[in-house]
């Protein structure tokens, strides 16, 4: 079984034991099916990034006003001062 | 079990139920997760407005897997409440967004109809991002010309979606030539008998074509790696610091961070984000992601749709929602529209070329003949 700790810690996930089995043991079934991709050669293709077969075009900036900073605050776990609030990052 | 939630005002017969990842104000939007839950949406999607601005009554909101995610290759496939809604006749229509195929495929089973529209058609702002370079929202509907009917009142360039086709309106109609349906001869004879045979049947009403789908077998593959890269990504935002769940127990601010997400998050949504990580890593990207986007090009490009207008497909092979993630890969991996529908067996999945929805109802009414 893989060991995935460095990519749960990655994911900021600290999964209690049974979960991390069963996580670990799906994940095992769905890497060892990625073999299948490995008698492809698709080193002469491009990555293909986006399926949408159209360039960017920028316009001018406008300003719109879908939400306000107050109905944004509203969504936050905890709020202070019209900041969201987080514990101490400084000692 | 509930599978809808009738939260809002009683809704007359033409109302149109939203999966909870799609926004509307002041409503709950959970997309099925508990780390949003409490989370109220502080705007209306794009389709929401869109239905109410062409009178349009809103029927509430469908429960739905944890964002949609469905990766672990063992588990039973979770009941789409979307479809229940719409097989059940709570509302004429449900709008979701079906990135792994739940939706299209239990349409199929349960007497109702799915449309995936070409991607870039639909606008997203507003609906819970799952994969971006995938997700589209789509219609569970009673029949297909009443879906498209609902499709065209929803579908057009929005500025508030980046990436869009420019065309401000779409019209969906009987195409006035013969379809030539495109049959993958190696897929159907991965279904089953009775599904095997209805593929057939449909296809005898058409004037029918081989289409070959070379990469078939590393479809759910290069789904899985690609999908698993966004959902890590989009499901980063998740923090517990701007919306959604705050663990009541943290001491320092990365403590908040983990408890939050390790509390809020579901297992297999979890796995997900592990799995994208992991194929992000230096030590994978080459070997996993670089090579999905690769092979997702030679999936794309191997299509011929000069040969055929649409290729028939079952809407299962077997049981295992693995398995069937192959079937409904094609149509994200190269953002094609797909509908899915009742036909014999387990049902039929037909996807066509990009913006060519009509050939889909066309084939579809045909075939009712």
């Amino acid at each position: 079984m893989q060991d995935l700790r460095v990519y749960e810690a990655l994911s900021k996930f600290d999964m209690p034991e049974t979960e991390r089995r069963w996580v670990n043991a799906r994940a095992d079934m769905l890497i060892e099916s990625f073999a299948a991709l490995d008698g492809i050669d698709a080193s002469g293709a491009e990555p293909l990034v986006t399926v949408l077969d159209i360039q960017n075009v920028l316009r001018e900036d406008e300003v719109v006003r879908v939400v306000t900073r107050e109905e944004l605050l509203e969504a936050a776990p905890e709020q202070y001062d019209g900041y969201f609030q987080v514990p101490w990052t400084l000692e | 079990m509930d599978y809808y939630i009738t939260d809002y005002k009683a809704s007359g017969p033409g109302a149109v139920a939203l999966e909870s990842g799609i926004m509307r104000k002041n409503r709950p939007a959970a997309a099925g997760s508990g780390i949003l839950a409490n989370f109220a949406a502080p705007f209306d999607a794009a389709v929401v407005t869109r239905l109410l601005e062409n009178g349009v009554e809103i029927a509430g909101s469908t429960r739905m897997s944890e964002f949609g995610v469905c990766i672990a290759p063992d588990e039973p496939v979770p009941a789409s409440g979307a479809v229940r809604a719409v097989a059940d006749g709570a509302a004429a229509a449900a709008l979701c967004n079906d990135v792994f195929g739940l939706n299209r495929r239990q349409a199929a089973e349960n007497g109702v109809c799915y449309i995936h529209p070409t991607y870039g058609t639909v606008s997203r702002f507003g609906l819970i991002p799952l994969a971006c370079s995938m997700d589209q929202i789509g219609a569970v509907c009673r029949d297909l010309a009443d879906g498209f009917r609902l499709l065209s009142l929803i579908a057009g360039n929005d500025p508030n979606d980046g990436a869009m086709f420019p065309e401000k309106k779409y019209e969906y109609k009987r195409l006035d030539k013969k379809i030539r349906v495109g049959l993958p001869a190696g897929v159907v004879a991965m279904a089953d008998g009775a599904s095997r045979e209805s593929l057939r049947d449909f296809a005898a009403k058409f004037a029918a074509a081989d289409a070959e789908l070379p990469y078939f077998g590393a479809h759910r593959q290069v789904m899985t790696i690609l999908a698993c890269a966004e959902i890590s990504g989009n499901l980063s935002r998740y923090d517990g610091v701007k919306f959604g769940y705050r663990s009541p127990e943290y001491g320092s601010l990365n403590e908040l961070y983990l408890k939050s997400r390790t509390e809020g998050f579901g297992a297999e949504t979890k796995l997900a984000v592990i799995m994208g990580v992991m194929t992000l890593s230096r030590e994978e990207y080459v070997r996993r992601y670089d090579k999905a986007m690769r092979i997702r090009r030679l999936i794309r490009d191997s299509l011929r749709f000069g040969e055929y207008d649409v290729i028939a497909l079952p809407a299962a092979i077997g049981g295992s929602r693995y398995d069937n993630l192959a079937l409904y890969s094609l149509a994200p991996l190269a953002g094609l529209p797909s509908v899915s529908f009742p036909y014999g067996g387990s049902g039929i999945q037909l996807v066509a070329d990009v913006k060519n929805e009509s050939a889909l109802l066309t084939a579809w009414e045909v075939s009712r003949t």
